[in-house]
């Protein structure tokens, strides 16, 4: 026994080494670098309200040569493993795979930026941003200042992956909130890592900080210049994307090469130079791939298609593979004389991996620079559209394998007849996994007819502007926490989308109504994706401040740590709660006080996974498309049923407030308007005062009536504790039916807080500021 | 029924699957049979329609033949509301299925939990997937039934694939003759 305890202090010792526990800036808390159980009591409580809800895809088990194992109805594994567990452990990977692509992402970023620029290059966000990486200060209790310091945290995350990996081996862990527990930690790290691989792109590619107005850059397939050599950017890595605009600018090239891109490099060039356009998000990958207008692709890592070389083979267009993460089996030219690769890239129409991001960027624009001229590049014709069409029989084949329920055979037919209506529509819909046309008996080319259904419009975006600013945070840390903000909203995740126009619609529907949305990654492309009044997007439309009624484009996938950075800096800068290793106060701040809520309506990948996981642990609730039901887990509450007792910090005494807020922390919506109902609930917090409550419940109740028929909400009774919590526009409205069920008011929490409600090392004393 | 192969841990794949529902009358019994049946409401009822008759108008006339008190999932309220119904419970499909697989849950009419589930309308990615949860985790207390034009094999009862609208239409009039008749 003693031996362990002196172990642990040792460990203990080697982590307050690490984050130089010695300088005092704030004092260290209770968790520096967390393991796997240190947390998990947190996990626990919330978990005690938010169960897990699982819907398996599948009865069976194969992950073992044991199997398959049956696990249906109440069987259990020859592992002794049960279906609820097989379901955690299934999400935990997911989780896992999410948090490993940003972190090793972020690896992959400072050790290319080291090697150019030295571990000891500074970090220096700008005249606005103090609190530099709330993510990493409170996970870890480091304040990072170097470029060598985010390799220490990254690093740490890498040794946490492969305790948590080790978990879902054969055996081991049996209980599917334990596995829970774990998959919030990965995801918990997930935003760790997110932040160190954005603090790093900020600081070695001069992305823009500190500011707000960043450029508007134009979006759209329509926006690229097909006369000219095109190089497409597909992933999410912008090491190569910076350095080919880099040999553009130095080559003066600049002014004869479109550089384009998908996804979220897209997003990452257009943070280093405005010039660069955005073609799209994540589900029109392939179609513009088969338009064959890119000349040279250049593909980095995370959300790229397998086939890359297989689709370029069939349009013509030359791949280079520039990460490890993703060969595709080509060739390793990476030592290779620049000059062959691109004679053999030319002239045998070979595709290459090049692992060196300078001379990737040397080849692209060389081998864009001589084929473009000789290939044929243009966008079919309504006629030709027309007669490829005919060859449809309406067989009903395609709808039958779409995912988003689409049955493009009835567009096509329409449009074999001359009329486009309803292919526009489905254009929409569509999320792009081709899948209708490789069934297709007819071999009808779905996707070249697509080509005019595609708006041939332009949008305008911003460019992502990185972490919200101090300034910022102090001017809204007060209306957000009263409710008079009535809401802060994060658009992310990806482009599976019922219908793409979806994001812009709730975007613009909120920030009319005040409330703070903040956008990342696909869900920032879509929402640009719609004009509204004067031919505007979104962007043109709002103003960019973290303020009420501001539109923010954050950045990419990676900068959705900013947004959960933001909330920590809520609880930092605002409430002054010390934040140094001390991940529990910090959450529990969040989730009683900061009407946050994530909105992932697209919600497809790992990552996604793990983002969501992520603020879900830190207290924001997240919800979801009807999709994401795939993911075959969710954190529900049961309003009437579970356990809603928080303790007031200021009578320090537990108090059942009998209020479901957030009710959930992870839900599934199957429509568009009643996500628009949903929302303003999920940002309701114990925390409002009887004017932001009010103002909440105005949002509620007028979406309520606007969406589901009149009437009022069916459990707005609970949310109201006073009779100043009513808004004052359906005052009448709400007493009498507050009369007619009996209604008594209750006394609101003074200062809610789940610590001193669950076992927890945190005194009541560390969340009282 | 799915054909369950010899050797079962080295060979079989997929997923127990549901009882394929093609008589009318047979429907009708299993729903009469069941003690407190509940009707779910998607939000492809208010897309769908047949022979010019929206679907939900289906499900209502369903729901009023054999007396099952209907739950109105995403934004069908506003729907029901506009063709003079209120629905007996609010709750998203989530929800519902999260509330059902309680078996000390006291149902929609507070008389107790149900026994028998009948989804209908709600977009088949989403309702595969709560069906799904519902098999494993209330099997004992619960029957599921879908009566969508598809089949869903998730579910304990399933229609088939319709080939034509038209056919699952006739499937749901005959369906709810037999209703009346036998109650
Ligand atoms: S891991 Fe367990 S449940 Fe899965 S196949 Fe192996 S023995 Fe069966
Ligand atoms: S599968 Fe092909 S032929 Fe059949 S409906 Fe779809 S596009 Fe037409
Ligand atoms: S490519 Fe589009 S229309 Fe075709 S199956 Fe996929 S989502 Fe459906």
């Amino acid at each position: 026994m003693a031996e362990v305890v002196k172990e642990l202090t040792r460990k203990e010792k080697e982590i307050r080494e690490l984050i130089r526990a010695e300088i005092p800036w704030e004092p260290v808390g209770p968790t520096p670098m967390p393991e796997i159980a240190d947390l998990r009591s947190w996990d626990m409580r919330l978990l005690k309200t938010y169960k897990p809800w699982y819907a398996p895809f599948c009865d069976l088990c194969c992950l073992c040569t044991y199997g398959k194992c049956d696990l249906s109805q109440g069987r259990r594994g020859a592992c002794g493993l049960d279906i609820a567990t097989q379901q955690a452990r299934i999400i935990l990977l997911a989780c896992l795979m999410g948090c490993s692509a940003h972190a090793a992402h972020g690896g992959h970023i400072l050790e290319h930026l080291i090697e150019k620029y030295g571990a000891d290059k500074k970090i220096d966000m700008g005249t606005y941003i103090e609190l530099e990486a709330p993510n990493i200060r409170t996970v870890t209790g480091l304040k990072p200042e170097t470029l060598g310091d985010l390799k220490t945290v990254i690093e740490y995350v890498y040794k946490e992956i492969t305790h948590l990996l080790d978990s879902t081996h054969f055996g081991q862990e049996g209980s599917y909130l334990d596995y829970e527990s774990k998959a919030l930690h990965a995801s918990m790290l997930d935003h760790v890592g997110m932040e160190v691989a954005d603090i790093a792109q900020i600081v070695g590619f001069n992305f823009p900080t500190s500011v707000a107005d960043t450029p508007l850059v134009d979006m759209g397939w329509a926006s690229v210049d097909e006369s000219k050599p095109v190089i497409l950017l597909v992933g999410h890595n912008p090491a190569t994307s910076t350095t080919i605009i880099d040999y553009l600018r130095e080559n003066d090239l600049y002014d004869k090469v479109e550089v384009a891109g998908i996804c979220c490099t897209a997003l990452e060039t257009t943070r280093y130079s405005d010039r660069a356009k955005i073609v799209g998000p994540l589900s029109r990958q392939l179609f513009y791939v088969r338009t064959g207008i890119a000349d040279v692709i250049v593909t980095d890592e995370q959300c790229i298609r397998t086939d890359m070389p297989i689709e370029a083979d069939n349009v013509d267009s030359r791949v280079i593979a520039t990460l490890d993460k993703a060969m595709y089996g080509l060739e390793d030219a990476t030592d290779w004389d620049t000059e062959e690769i691109v004679k053999q890239m030319v002239e045998d129409k070979k595709h290459f991996a090049i692992l060196n991001t300078k001379k990737a960027a040397e080849v692209a624009a060389k081998v864009a620079l001589k084929i473009a001229p000789q290939r044929k590049k243009r966008w079919i014709t309504e006629e030709e559209a027309i007669e490829l069409a005919k060859k449809c029989t309406n067989c009903g084949i395609c709808e039958r394998v779409c995912p988003n329920l689409i049955n493009i055979g009835d567009g096509i037919t329409e449009l074999a007849k001359g009329s486009f209506d309803l292919i526009k529509e489905q254009f929409n819909q569509c999320i792009g996994c081709g899948k209708c046309e490789q069934e297709c008996p007819n071999k009808v080319p779905i996707f070249k007819i697509m080509q005019v259904a595609a708006s041939k419009e332009t949008w305008k975006i911003r460019a992502g502007r990185g972490p919200v600013m101090d300034t910022e945070i102090r001017n809204v840390g007060a209306p957000i926490t009263l409710g008079t903000i009535p809401g802060v909203l994060a658009f992310v995740g990806c482009s599976n989308y019922p219908d793409i126009d979806d994001v812009a619609d709730m975007v613009y529907e909120f920030a009319r109504r005040k409330y703070i949305v903040t956008l990342t990654g696909c869900a920032a492309m879509a929402a640009g994706m719609k004009k509204f009044e004067n031919g505007k997007t979104v962007y043109e439309l709002f103003p960019p401040e973290f303020d009420a009624g501001g539109v923010l484009n954050v950045g990419s996938c990676v900068s959705n740590a900013h947004i959960s950075g933001a909330a920590i800096k809520i609880a930092n800068i605002f409430a002054a709660l010390p934040l140094r290793a001390n991940y529990e106060v910090m959450a529990d701040y969040v989730f009683n006080r900061v009407g946050a809520c994530g909105v992932a309506w697209g919600a497809m990948s790992q990552k996604a996974a793990s983002i969501g996981t992520g603020f879900n642990r830190l207290g924001i609730p997240v919800l979801l498309g009807p999709h994401s039901s795939k993911y075959r887990r969710l954190y529900l509450s049961r309003k009437e049923e579970d356990d809603w007792t928080v303790m007031d910090a200021r009578k320090r005494e537990i108090v059942d407030s009998g209020e479901p807020s957030p009710e959930h922390l992870a839900y599934v919506c199957e429509t568009k308007e009643k996500a628009m109902v949903m929302i303003p609930k999920l940002c309701i917090r114990k925390n409002d005062t009887p004017q932001g409550r009010s103002i909440k419940l105005n949002h509620y109740i007028s979406l309520y009536k606007k969406y589901m028929g009149g009437g009022l909400p069916e459990d707005v009774h609970l949310f109201i504790r006073r009779d100043a919590d009513i808004p004052l526009v359906y005052k009448k409205e709400v007493r009498a039916y507050l009369k007619e069920i009996d209604w008594q008011p209750k006394e609101p929490v003074g200062l809610p807080t789940l610590i001193g409600t669950y076992p927890t090392k945190v005194p009541l004393d560390a969340v009282i500021h | 029924m799915a054909v369950v192969p010899f050797h079962r841990v080295n060979v079989l794949t997929g997923i127990k699957a549901s009882r394929i529902i093609e008589d009318p009358v047979q429907c009708a019994d299993l729903i009469l049979k069941a003690r407190r049946p509940l009707l779910v409401l998607g939000a492809k009822l208010i897309e769908w329609s047949v022979d010019g008759k929206l679907a939900l108008e289906y499900a209502l006339d369903i729901a009023r033949a054999a007396r099952i008190p209907a739950c109105g999932t995403a934004h069908v309220k506003g729907k029901m509301v506009e063709l003079g119904v209120s629905p007996d419970s609010v709750y998203d499909v989530v929800e519902i299925v999260n509330a059902l697989k309680d078996p000390d849950w006291r149902g929609v009419k507070k008389e107790g939990n149900h026994d028998l589930v009948i989804f209908l309308g709600v977009r088949s990615d989403l309702e595969e997937q709560c069906l799904s949860v519902l098999k494993h985790f209330a099997y004992k207390h619960l029957r599921t039934m879908t009566l969508d034009k598809y089949y869903f094999p998730h579910a304990n009862y399933s229609l088939p694939n319709f080939k034509k609208d038209e056919q699952w239409g006739g499937f749901l009039e005959e369906l709810m003759a037999n209703l009346r008749k036998e109650r």
